[in-house]
Formats: structure tokens, C-alpha cells, sequence
């Protein structure tokens, strides 16, 4: 079991819950049913290919799943995942007037 | 719509021209209501891009856990990232685009030499291929 915090601007596709409490012994069970439960999250999470998009980041605790097991990192009661976008950006030097 | 209040656009601004000539970065905070959003304060974040910042800003995805986190302790809603062009228009860039996330409202500063110019927000799309200009409210606007 684990907790999901669900980001602000995707409320509206999880029936409004801020938080979700879903079964899962892995990161990525979590995630399936996450999606299992609230289907139009899913196109909001991963790609046409069944990827996490490039800009989606999940985190189990503190720790970002990309450096422990990814999918098959383990839920240990009651942790919490959360999903943080990456983000970045800045001007094209071709555009300075 | 989205409506910066006077507290938090204070600190975006005086962020934005702190940093000049460099990009700064943060994330806003408040309340949504519909279509209607409300920024009620503003969180300056590191801005960790690698190399020159002069034209190029990346924010700590632990920073917005972290933003994420205060806003739901407060009851508010972890709304949008500001970020600044130096020297440049508050338009979303090729480079905006790439790296964006169409989960937030995209708020861009243009400071030209200094000081503040003016300032557009933008919703960018899931595939990062275009961004919508969102309507934008700050206390001087």
C-alpha cells in the first residue's frame, strides 16, 4: 500500500482527491493501479508507448525511483509517491532585440 | 486567468532584477477556482542550470517536491513556475517549450537592463509543441 499525491492540475482527472491510497508492492504496481483506477490520468502520465513522459519525475519519499529500482523499486507501508514534473528553459540568443 | 497578487509579484520581481544579467526561477503558490487562478505567494527557487545562466534557467525537481509539499500543509495549490528573460521579450521559447510541463501555468519576466519590462503567461501542451497565452493579471498591470 502507498499514498499518492496527486499534483494540483490533475485533481481533475482523480475524481478531485488531492491524495490516493492504492495497493501495490512495487513502484510500478502503485502506478498501474493508479491508472487502472482513474484511466484519464493515464495519457497525463505516459506516452503513446506505455512510457512515463520525458517531463514526469516519481518519487518515493524523498528519493527520486530513477536512481533506486524505477518500476520495480518496493513499497514498504505507508510510504508515499509523489509525481514532480522536470523543468527548465531559458531564451534563444537569436531572439535578443 | 491568472491573478498575481501584490506580495508575491513584489518578489518575483525584485528576484528577476536581483538575478540580472542571469535567469531566476520559482514556483507560485495560491489558490484555483475554475479557470481562475490566484498566486498568493511566490517561492524563489535555485536556478541549477549547468553553465552560463545568462540565457538558461532548470529548477531542482526535489525544490518543487518541496513547494509542493508547503502548498498542501497551507490548503493552496502548488499553481505555476515564473521564470525571467534578461534583455529579452516574455515570449515562450523553443527551449521553454522542451523542457515544460502542461500540468502549470508558465509566468516569463522580461527585464530589460535591470528592470522590469513586462511579463506574459503561457499553458504549454502534453506533446511541449505550442503554448497557449493565458490571460494575466498583476497589481500594475
Amino acid at each position: 500500500m502507498a499514498r499518492i499525491l496527486i499534483p494540483t492540475p490533475l485533481r481533475q482527472f482523480a475524481d478531485k482527491n488531492d491524495t490516493v491510497d492504492l495497493p501495490g508492492k512495487t513502484v510500478g504496481e502503485v502506478l498501474t493501479a493508479l491508472t487502472a483506477r482513474f484511466p484519464d490520468l493515464k495519457k497525463h502520465l505516459f506516452n503513446d508507448e506505455g512510457k512515463l513522459r520525458s517531463f514526469v519525475n516519481v518519487y518515493l519519499n524523498d528519493e527520486d525511483i530513477r536512481y533506486m529500482k524505477k518500476d520495480a523499486t518496493p513499497i514498504n507501508d505507508p510510504d508515499t509517491l509523489s509525481i514532480v514534473p522536470s523543468i527548465a528553459g531559458g531564451f534563444d540568443w537569436s531572439s535578443r532585440g | 486567468m491568472i491573478k498575481i497578487d501584490r506580495g508575491p509579484w513584489r518578489e518575483m520581481v525584485n528576484h528577476a532584477q536581483a538575478v540580472y544579467p542571469n535567469e531566476c526561477c520559482g514556483a507560485m503558490i495560491g489558490t484555483i477556482d475554475g479557470d481562475n487562478k490566484t498566486v498568493s505567494e511566490a517561492l524563489v527557487l535555485d536556478n541549477v542550470s549547468a553553465g552560463s545562466q545568462a540565457a538558461r534557467y532548470e529548477l531542482r525537481p526535489e525544490d518543487l517536491l518541496r513547494a509542493d509539499r508547503e502548498a498542501r500543509e497551507r490548503k493552496l495549490d502548488l499553481i505555476g513556475i515564473y521564470h525571467s528573460h534578461p534583455d529579452c521579450g516574455a515570449y515562450f521559447s523553443e527551449t521553454d517549450l522542451k523542457n515544460s510541463c502542461p500540468w502549470y501555468s508558465f509566468v516569463v519576466l522580461s527585464i530589460q537592463k535591470g528592470h522590469f519590462d513586462h511579463a506574459n503567461s503561457w499553458l504549454p501542451n502534453a506533446e511541449q509543441t505550442e503554448a497557449q497565452k493565458e490571460e494575466l493579471i498583476w497589481p500594475e498591470s
